[in-house]
């Protein structure tokens, strides 16, 4: 018994209060090691903003900080469009790429693969990746992409990846908050122990925003004993081959 | 020495393989790799890995037809090409043919005649967008392999596809589960890379003509690089449910050096595809 409460004293002992006294993982050249399968727990997918609840649609406290987007006027009005066609004007309806940030919190995992060079996700929905080269200038444009072209560096501890080079055609949640292609995105991940990241990006769009907002959520580290990253192919569903099967 | 580790490697492999005979396995790990270079000593990763890093090309023309490379250049740039005449790239059995039973054979047939104006029915997975799944992922233009520690990661540029190797990772999921790239489990042989793949639906086809299998395919990859710009690729591919006897793929693969660049960049293929498939499906 005496035994058995001093290894509780001893386990007690190791383990800090304080998530940031934890320490992280790190890789051999001393940075944050971020490998593994992550994901959200938000319902920013349906609305970045606060909502509450519908049927389906569980309510959220949203991921803005402050909890407004600051649209320009003709812009507020476009998402109010965009709202109301929702259900098809949607690009996760279509199953397109679904863009930055929003790919970071759809509710799905993903993984992170991690070299000094270079971190690459791979996500489950609809075989999506995003390639964060280190330390190098972004391609030269004009070039329109999907995912956007993300350049990574560290700052201390915090993964900082600057994005760029996005399309019209990517929206920010179900709920059509949108951007124009001019969208600047400035991710910071960062550990605050060793299965959560806490992850904060600015968003920029001077056509579409009167200033620079920002959301925030954590990133958990998904714990289940030989998880792996499986399929969700959007678009695959309804088009399958059924007349391939041997006789039974 | 090649041959007596690689034997080695083998039969402790075949424990695991279920469905693979083990006279096959035998008679396969007998043979030398497409004539490998024994002495190529290829650089290390950080977790002592052999680097194949770098964005790679399948060499040759399988693409439309595993089993008559003729019929690339015949179908898709209109010329005919004597040199690919009866080519093929099944090693195993000899005569290069997938070994169908009679009716997976009727039904191959059947997806051929029709390849040309397809029906949905007809249409190759890949002009939807679909994963190409394995092996036709490394035959389908370029693609790139990535080493973080414990992991092989393959990614293409076409369709955006990707495929997870865990080395030394443990049993393979629930065969409850079926994926498009199925489950990989992968492990170094000395240079060579072991990859057994399950879990594999039966979506995926070979090529554009329809060869095809069912969700009990199981494949069986050897990677190896030769130089420091060539890969030897090796498949073994069973599946009891549709082919008569386990068959076998071989192709090189070969850096590939035409970007000035070492990324492979965003290419959309879905979100592009939809008048492309209406101009298909209703000519």
């Amino acid at each position: 018994m005496a035994r058995a409460l001093l290894l509780a004293a001893a386990v007690i002992a190791l383990s800090p209060c304080a998530p940031s006294a934890q320490a992280i993982t790190r890789t051999a050249d001393g940075k944050p090691d971020l490998s593994g399968i992550w994901q959200a727990v938000t319902t920013a997918n349906w609305n970045i903003l606060p909502h509450a609840a519908e049927q389906d649609i569980p309510a959220g406290l949203g991921i803005v900080e402050g909890g407004e987007i600051p649209y320009q006027p003709w812009a507020l009005a476009k998402q109010q469009e965009n709202y109301a066609a929702r259900a098809k004007a949607d690009p996760e309806a279509k199953c397109y790429l679904p863009g930055v940030p929003r790919v970071m919190y759809l509710p799905f995992p993903f993984q992170i693969f991690q070299t000094a060079q270079h971190i690459a996700m791979t996500f489950e929905w609809t075989h999506v990746v995003r390639r964060i080269f280190m330390n190098t200038p972004h391609v030269e444009g004009p070039v329109e992409w999907y995912m956007g072209d993300s350049r990574g560096r560290w700052d201390g501890d915090a993964l900082v990846v600057d994005v760029v080079h996005f399309t019209d055609k990517t929206w920010f949640d179900r709920s059509g908050n949108f951007h124009s292609p001019a969208l600047h995105v400035v991710e910071r991940y960062t550990p605050m122990g060793p299965n959560h990241i806490q992850y904060e990006a600015t968003i920029e769009d001077p056509k579409v925003f009167t200033r620079p907002w920002k959301i925030s959520f954590p990133l958990y580290r998904r714990m289940e004993k030989n998880l792996r990253i499986l399929e969700y192919e959007c678009y695959a569903f309804g088009f399958e081959h059924d007349w391939l099967a041997p006789p039974q | 020495m090649h041959s007596d580790s690689s034997m080695t490697g083998s039969r402790r492999r075949s424990n695991r393989m279920r469905t693979v005979p083990l006279a096959l396995v035998a008679l396969l790990a007998g043979w030398d790799v497409m004539g490998a270079a024994q002495t190529y000593a290829p650089p290390k990763t950080a977790d002592g890995q052999p680097d194949m890093q770098g964005i790679w090309q399948g060499v040759g023309v399988a693409y439309y037809s595993i089993e008559n490379l003729e019929l690339q250049p015949i179908y898709q740039q209109n010329r005919e090409d004597p040199s690919l005449r009866g080519k093929s790239v099944i090693i195993e059995p000899a005569d290069g043919k997938i070994p169908y039973q009679p009716w997976a054979a009727a039904k191959a047939k059947e997806i051929f005649d029709n390849h040309l104006e397809p029906t949905p029915k007809y249409l190759d997975p890949g002009a939807r967008c679909m994963l190409h799944g394995v092996p036709r992922q490394f035959y389908n233009r370029e693609f790139e392999i990535f080493q973080p520690r414990g992991h092989v990661v393959i990614f293409n540029m076409a369709h955006h596809t990707y495929r997870d190797i865990p080395l030394d990772a443990g049993p393979h999921i629930s065969d409850r589960v079926t994926l498009y790239m199925g489950d990989s489990r992968g492990r170094w042989e000395g240079n060579t890379l072991v990859v057994d793949v399950t879990n594999n639906n039966d979506q995926t086809w070979f090529d554009v003509v329809g060869s095809f299998h069912s969700d009990a395919l199981r494949v069986v990859e050897r990677l190896t690089p030769v130089s420091a710009d060539r890969i030897a690729y090796e498949a073994v591919i069973t599946d009891p449910k549709v082919y008569t006897r386990p068959w076998k793929i071989a192709m090189p693969l070969e850096r590939f050096k035409d970007y000035g660049t070492a990324e492979l960049w965003e290419e959309a293929c879905h979100e592009n595809n939809g008048r492309t498939l209406e101009l298909m499906l209703t000519r």
